[in-house]
């Protein structure tokens, strides 16, 4: 096992530490008291005080913490008072939809940013690379939930080619599936393209100018093995770094728009459990991107290793 | 038996357009390499001797920026007439060339091996794994200790001289014809340079491949070579075999150039010796010898008009007004001597 | 020999000049292009400013008051951009939506700067402090923003100050981040160590000489979160979660636009240019900012190796 992950991986449990207590603590900072919310302004003195005792509301800060936090780590993430049901069970009947949507979204991202990327930083300085910085930097002042509402007007709208709202599960069919999703997750991933697509050409400029870029040209290589073997490799490790952080704006941005698709996922799970005040799930739903989100940044450190050696062995 | 010589480069010229208009870094520049022959081509950094190395393999950046003009006759084959296409068979199969910096000049992310490999299976019919065992083969050739593990290492994993033995290795792979050589040893520490030196010499002797050395060090070339090209600012100003350029040059910046070369034997109180001012920039040329402003012999008739290239002895040829002055010079200094 | 010594001495002496001075020119132009970004930037957000702060006593209609005889009028000559789904005027929602966007948006890098700075500053000079603070900043940091917003908004309650309040928390470890390491190179330099051996206190030393180094970096930093506040904000008031209605913001205005999306273009197309003019302006003034403080971060890469 590699030194250096272990390492990694330890340095992660502050980190989730301090997530979990911020976590814990957004619910008790409620003016209020969430039992009395839950409830509702009709509730007596005495169904406030038996709820406070179920949900453990009257031990101590400390002592609440340790009792929430030693279930998460069993796996329990709390009941949904709303729903019955417990909050991993909500998550999980709502994953699907957003991990499809999340990774439907990186794959347009890449396909659009990477070859765009490429394509500028061959082209430095003309029309080209000026269009596609022009585009960039456009990508990066549009949130993408605007981008979504405009896509609609326009495909749903105007052209009415694609569904504009709900969702069918994979198991209604491939295409099925891709048709309620392709809106959404063209709208997010263009706009997490931007950013990407930047990162993609100023990665390869730099590569291009390197000394072994025309070593193996002197050797003979094609020009698209010079590009696509030789230099991108070299240049995505920093296009990677990119693509973990975006994670997080993929995740924000799904759980908007969700919302204005009507997707039944993550997104519209924790809309729905703010409207109704339901502590536990929003606690939960937070508390399980987050480590999602943590997680794949930690692949994307391994992921280094794979594609650089003197990562790799560095760290061993 | 005049066979004719395996490189021949005729009136070469390469400019460049930059954002401060056109350039021309090499200004019709001609020479010749045998089969089997050493030529070293000398100047200091910024004279044209990189730009003419790789104008040879066609690896500047031929799209927007850089434009040929003159003739690089490879086998009777213009070179620059030839498309990428037919460039790319030539390139490392026919003229390969060794880089400076050996470290940057390999891939970080691929093992040596299977740079090595690389170059075999681009242009040979061969498996990747014969391709592997043909690399060890190579690495053992150029003098790496246990070639078996060293082929699955990366290039940060090996020293200087290792990397650019690698490097030899690479380029020998498919044991082209020509051989360029630009700067291979300015990189290295100076122990390491005489053993790749020396290695170099050994695998012209054994493969008999025509090679040309590029290098500020006229220490090197006269250890390797047999034929001189001096450069300065974009042309040749003196070409002559090894003996005749060091018994008797004929071009004050090439007797500059000797004089700056540490000798052991010589008093050390006395300064080394330096070429006046700086090597102007490209777009700032000189109208009559290039070397004028620096030239301690240069007239009125330097500052005006470029003297020609000629010949003034059998293979011999000079740039200078004062060739003839200063060969009568030193035929007298080394009378007295 | 010695004439012509000098003579070559005086030639290589204009040389060096004539080479400084297009050196120089094109330094200029550079400041220049990276002023014209900035410019355009800063001309935007005038602009923008300006309409939120003048605009309510140009336009003539209530942003509350509802008509239901005159709902979802397209744009014309009575109601500019048209009204919206409760016969509101759409220019006037958007004229006053512009003072709580930017509104927020403002406080936001405020707050965040300022105790983005301080916890900076402190952090970057205090090993140990060091150590608490910036794993709670890495712990924070490690929520999405939105849901860590959402989350706090919705215990808060639905206020526009505790909007302002949750984006702040959201925000600060991204200004503290900076500020330390910009804390953490001014420290080893030594006067600071001078001034440390004269006896001067340590409060003296953070915000008399310190601090002034790490402002350049925080502005910069501080453009881009009033930016991303904005977007932010209008995310969250488009899900319900953010600015209170029937006050509006351009987030409300889309979040009311949703509904009736078919019907109304006007109700997402206006609002959203809005969003993202004002966006962009920011982000164009916070490049050319940054280019300007660090003529490096953005040329590095237009080096080119030329031999």
């Amino acid at each position: 096992m590699n030194l250096y992950l272990v390492k990694r991986i330890l340095a992660l449990i502050p980190v989730l530490f301090v997530v979990s207590v911020v976590i814990f603590l957004i619910i008790h900072i409620t003016p209020g008291d969430p039992a009395s919310v839950i409830l509702g302004e009709s509730a007596t003195a005495q169904d406030v005080e038996a709820l406070r005792q179920q949900l453990g509301l009257d031990l101590p800060i400390y002592q609440q913490y340790m009792n929430w936090i030693t279930d998460v780590l069993r796996g329990d993430l709390g009941e949904s008072y709303f729903m019955k049901e417990s909050v991993s069970e909500a998550i999980f009947s709502h994953l699907q939809p957003t991990l499809s949507l999340a990774i439907l979204a990186q794959i347009i991202a890449l396909l659009i940013a990477i070859p765009l990327g490429i394509t500028a930083a061959l082209r430095r300085g003309t029309a080209a690379d000026q269009t596609v910085m022009g585009f960039s930097l456009l990508g990066m002042a549009i949130p993408s939930f605007l981008l979504a509402l405009f896509l609609i007007l326009l495909v749903g709208v105007k052209l009415q080619w694609l569904p504009v709202a709900g969702y069918k599960p994979l198991e209604a069919g491939l295409w099925n599936h891709l048709k309620y999703l392709i809106l959404p997750a063209v709208s997010l991933g263009a706009i997490q393209s931007a950013l990407i697509t930047r990162m993609t050409r100023s990665s390869m400029l730099e590569v291009l100018n390197m000394n072994y870029m025309k070593a193996a040209r002197s050797k003979g290589v094609k020009e698209r093995q010079l590009i696509y073997k030789h230099a991108l490799r070299n240049a995505f490790l920093p296009i990677l770094t990119v693509i973990g952080q975006t994670f997080g704006g993929l995740v924000t941005g799904a759980v908007v728009t969700e919302t204005i698709f009507n997707i039944p996922g993550i997104g519209q799970l924790i809309i729905n459990s703010v409207e109704r005040r339901d502590y536990e799930v929003i606690q939960g739903v937070v508390l399980f991107v987050t480590c999602v989100y943590v997680f794949i940044n930690l692949i994307v450190d391994i992921l280094y290793g794979v594609i650089d050696p003197r990562v790799r062995l560095e760290r061993k | 038996m005049t066979k004719p010589p395996l490189l021949e480069v005729n009136e070469l010229k390469v400019h460049f357009y930059t954002e401060r208009g056109r350039i021309t870094a090499v200004d019709g520049i001609s020479f010749h390499v045998n089969a089997g022959e050493i030529v070293g081509v000398v100047g200091e950094s910024g004279c044209g001797k990189s730009v003419t190395s790789q104008a040879i393999l066609r690896l500047l950046d031929e799209k927007d920026t850089v434009e040929y003009d003159g003739k690089i006759l490879f086998e009777g084959t213009d070179l620059l007439q030839l498309p990428e296409a037919g460039m790319q068979k030539i390139r490392g199969n026919e003229i390969s060339m060794i880089f400076q910096d050996p470290l940057s000049s390999l891939n970080p992310v691929f093992s040596i091996g299977s740079q090595i490999a690389e170059s075999l299976m681009l242009h040979q019919q061969i498996s990747k794994k014969a391709a592997f065992e043909k690399a060890i083969e190579l690495l053992r050739m150029t003098g790496i200790p246990a070639p078996e593990k060293r082929v699955h290492e990366y290039p940060h994993q090996l020293s200087g001289g290792m990397r650019q033995r690698a490097m030899i290795a690479m380029t020998l792979a498919c044991q082209p014809k020509l051989l360029i050589a630009d700067e291979p040893t300015t990189a290295l520490d100076v122990t390491i340079q005489a053993q790749i030196l020396d290695l170099m010499l050994e695998l012209n002797r054994e493969q008999g491949m025509g090679m040309i050395f590029i290098t500020h060090d006229l220490g090197v070339v006269a250890e390797l070579c047999s034929r001189v090209v001096v450069m300065y600012l974009g042309q040749i100003v003196e070409e002559a075999d090894v003996e005749t350029l060091f018994a008797q040059p004929r071009h004050p910046y090439t007797k500059g150039l000797m004089k700056s070369i540490p000798q052991m034997d010589s008093d050390r109180s006395q300064k080394l010796h330096v070429i006046e001012g700086m090597v102007p920039t490209l777009d700032n040329i000189p109208t009559g010898c290039r070397f004028a402003p620096r030239c301690p012999y240069a007239d009125y008739m330097c500052h005006e008009r470029p003297p020609a290239y000629e010949e003034h002895a059998a293979g011999h040829k000079v740039r200078c007004w004062h060739a003839e002055k200063i060969a009568q010079e030193e035929e007298e200094r080394s009378y007295v001597s | 020999m010695d004439a012509l010594g000098s003579n070559a001495k005086r030639l290589e002496l204009s040389q060096v000049k004539q080479t400084l001075k297009k050196e120089q020119r094109r330094l200029q132009l550079r400041r220049f292009l990276s002023n014209k970004l900035m410019l355009t930037g800063s001309i935007i957000i005038v602009l923008i400013t300006a309409f939120a702060l003048v605009g309510p006593y140009l336009v003539s209609y209530d942003p509350y008051e509802m008509d239901p005889v005159k709902r979802l009028q397209p744009p014309g000559a009575e109601h500019l951009l048209g009204t919206d789904n409760f016969g509101r005027d759409l220019l006037t929602r958007i004229v006053y939506g512009a003072r709580v966007s930017i509104g927020v948006g403002f406080s936001v890098a405020l707050i965040s700067a300022a105790a983005g700075m301080v916890i900076g500053l402190y952090s970057g000079y205090y090993r140990a402090l060091d150590q608490v603070l910036m794993r709670i900043c890495d712990g924070l940091m490690a929520i999405p923003g939105i849901l860590l917003a959402i989350a706090l908004v919705a215990a808060l309650g639905p206020m526009t100050e505790n909007v302002i309040i949750a984006l702040g928390i959201v925000f600060i470890p991204y200004v503290a981040r900076i500020v330390r390491s910009a804390t953490l190179v001014v420290r080893e330099e030594t006067y600071i160590e001078a001034m440390k051996a004269q006896g001067a206190s340590a409060a003296r030393i953070i915000w008399m000489h310190i601090a002034p180094n790490t402002l350049s970096p925080l502005v910069v930093q501080a453009t881009f979160i009033f930016a991303d506040a904005i977007i932010t904000e209008a995310a969250l008031s488009f899900l319900g979660a953010g600015v209170p209605t029937p006050d509006p913001s351009w987030g409300n205005i889309l979040y009311d636009g949703k509904l009736v999306i078919f019907k109304a273009w006007w109700m997402t197309v206006f609002p959203g240019i809005l969003i993202i003019l004002t966006v962009m302006g920011l982000n164009f003034a916070g490049d050319g900012i940054r280019d300007m403080v660090d003529p490096h971060s953005s040329l590095s890469f237009k080096r080119k190796k030329k031999k």
